[in-house]
């Protein structure tokens, strides 16, 4: 019996570069999170070489999901090509030996801070989004050991009262992203800083979506067609953001999340947020070959489905 | 990826999209008995415990370096032939807390899908509603599970027929008929 018998084959990192137990780990966890969908499941979160509060939570769930044949897309405020995005895609394939892409259809896991992308999600695709607080009720009650009493009772009286309160000072809702949502009925929760245009895609979704925050070491899920809710009241809706007037400087669409540019004179001009959507539309008007999925909102403005933005027709006359 | 590392890739994904999409069933790396291993080298280690009424399955469990646990403080049970007793511990096992509810357990059974009941799915990762033809599962199995469950509280069901795997959450409402 020789030494290099009974041992593996030398390598100098796991496969994903978490080791075994960190893995399985991550995994329990993601399975209970999808079992109780919104519920905040807690978890150890391992070192990376990257400092927390840079993506550590999606990027463990990433490397923990994905396998050889999968397809990752990573995103920062919907760029392909920001220097945050563009790192964790060349750690996760270079840890992973997975496929990257910018193309959302293309993708089987697309791990994301800060944006949905613009093109419908199927069955079947992951959506990992990077968490920096996931506690909701951090602004109503900082004591999180309190907090996870008001999420077990499902005591979410101060954050009404907290909507209440913006209403009168205001004259409207005035959380602009990670806009509070209700999941399946049941536990409040931050979709993490998505902008409230992103908010009603999680609803009756076709797609998984995962969200994990490695400095606050909990991660929660978002299981495919799960009834996602801002809350809003009954005289009062949730609104997206106002799009309307915004006609993209690269493209000329309209009607989808835009960038403001400032420009040096003053004012400023738009850019839709989601550069993958744009390299497509591009090519598909240079003729070359371009398959563009069907969007969120088409191009007046309407979301995919009905019903589910109650304001969408004051919103769209400018209220 | 070694071939450890392939096998407990696939498991996971297998048993990610089951609870994701509760009531489809998905392919696991191996059938079987050795389905169950799979399960358990994939979700075991010395950081959690396990309960098993099979005395061959326990011992594998054991080296897997999870402790062997009674039914009621299990986070994971191990059904591989599940028989009418199998409800005693089924009835036991945790359901979570209001506080913690991700420590209700996970039941591993075997059944045979395309059984004779018939159940109707509603719930989270199913639009609108789905049926599930499933049986060789203990009797009045359906019965606790209702008894047992109130979401979020309840454990998450992995039922394996062969290598095929169907994941019932406990967010699910199961009808029988």
């Amino acid at each position: 019996m020789k030494l290099a018998q009974l041992a593996h084959p030398r390598q100098d990192y796991s496969y994903g570069f978490l080791d075994e137990f960190g893995k399985r780990e991550l995994r329990r966890r993601m399975l209970k999170a999808v079992a109780i969908p919104g519920h905040q499941v807690p978890y150890a979160s391992r070192e990376l070489p990257i400092a927390r509060g840079w993506g550590t939570g999606g990027l463990q769930v990433t490397l923990s999901l994905v396998g050889p044949g999968d397809t990752v897309k990573v995103i920062d405020q919907g760029a392909d090509d920001s220097v945050n995005a563009a790192n964790l895609r060349r750690f996760i394939a270079r840890m992973t030996g997975v496929s990257t892409t910018a193309d959302t259809l293309a993708a089987t896991v697309i791990q994301s801070r800060h944006r949905v992308p613009e093109e419908r999600l199927r069955e079947g695709q992951a959506l990992v989004l990077q968490v920096p607080d996931p506690e909701p009720l951090r602004r109503v009650q900082p004591d999180s050991s309190k907090a996870l009493e008001m999420h077990a009772d499902a005591d979410y009286a101060q954050m009404w009262l907290s909507l209440y309160e913006q209403l009168v000072r205001f004259g409207r809702f005035v959380q602009g992203a990670s806009y509070p949502v209700l999941v399946h009925g049941r536990y409040l929760m931050s979709p993490s800083p998505i902008p409230r245009w992103d908010t009603p895609d999680l609803h009756q979704a076709a797609h998984l979506t995962l969200l994990s925050a490695g400095r606050e070491k909990r991660l929660y899920a978002v299981p495919p067609y799960t009834d996602v809710r801002p809350i809003e009241f009954e005289d009062v809706f949730f609104q997206v953001e106002q799009m309307v007037g915004r006609v993209c400087a690269v493209t000329g669409a309209r009607n989808k999340f835009m960038d403001a540019l400032p420009l040096a004179g003053g004012g400023s001009i738009f850019r839709i947020s989601d550069t993958g959507y744009v390299a497509k539309l591009l090519d598909a008007a240079r003729g070359k070959p371009a398959t563009i999925g069907p969007t969120y909102y088409d191009d007046e403005g309407r979301f995919f489905q009905p019903g589910v933005l109650r304001d969408e027709g004051q919103a769209r006359n400018g209220r | 990826m070694s071939p450890a590392e392939t096998r407990q890739h696939a498991t996971f994904t297998a048993l990610l999209w089951a609870l994701s999409y509760p009531g489809r069933p998905q392919r696991l790396p191996a059938g079987g008995r050795a389905a169950f291993a799979a399960i358990a080298e994939a979700l075991l280690d010395l950081e959690t415990g396990a309960f098993s009424p099979d005395a061959e399955f326990a011992a594998l469990i054991a080296r897997s370096g999870a402790r062997l646990l009674p039914p009621q403080r299990a986070p994971y049970h191990f059904y591989p032939a599940p028989e009418a007793d199998s409800l005693e511990s089924i009835a036991a096992a945790p359901v979570g807390s209001y506080t913690e509810p991700e420590l209700g357990a996970t039941l591993v059974l075997s059944c045979h899908l395309g059984g004779p009941a018939t159940l109707t799915l509603r719930g989270p990762g199913i639009a609108g509603s789905v049926r599930l033809r499933v049986g060789g599962l203990p009797e009045d199995l359906w019965l606790l599970r209702a008894e047992r469950t109130r979401f979020p509280l309840g454990w998450d069901l992995l039922l394996i027929d062969g290598a095929e795997v169907v994941g019932l959450p406990r967010s699910t409402a199961v009808e029988v008929g």
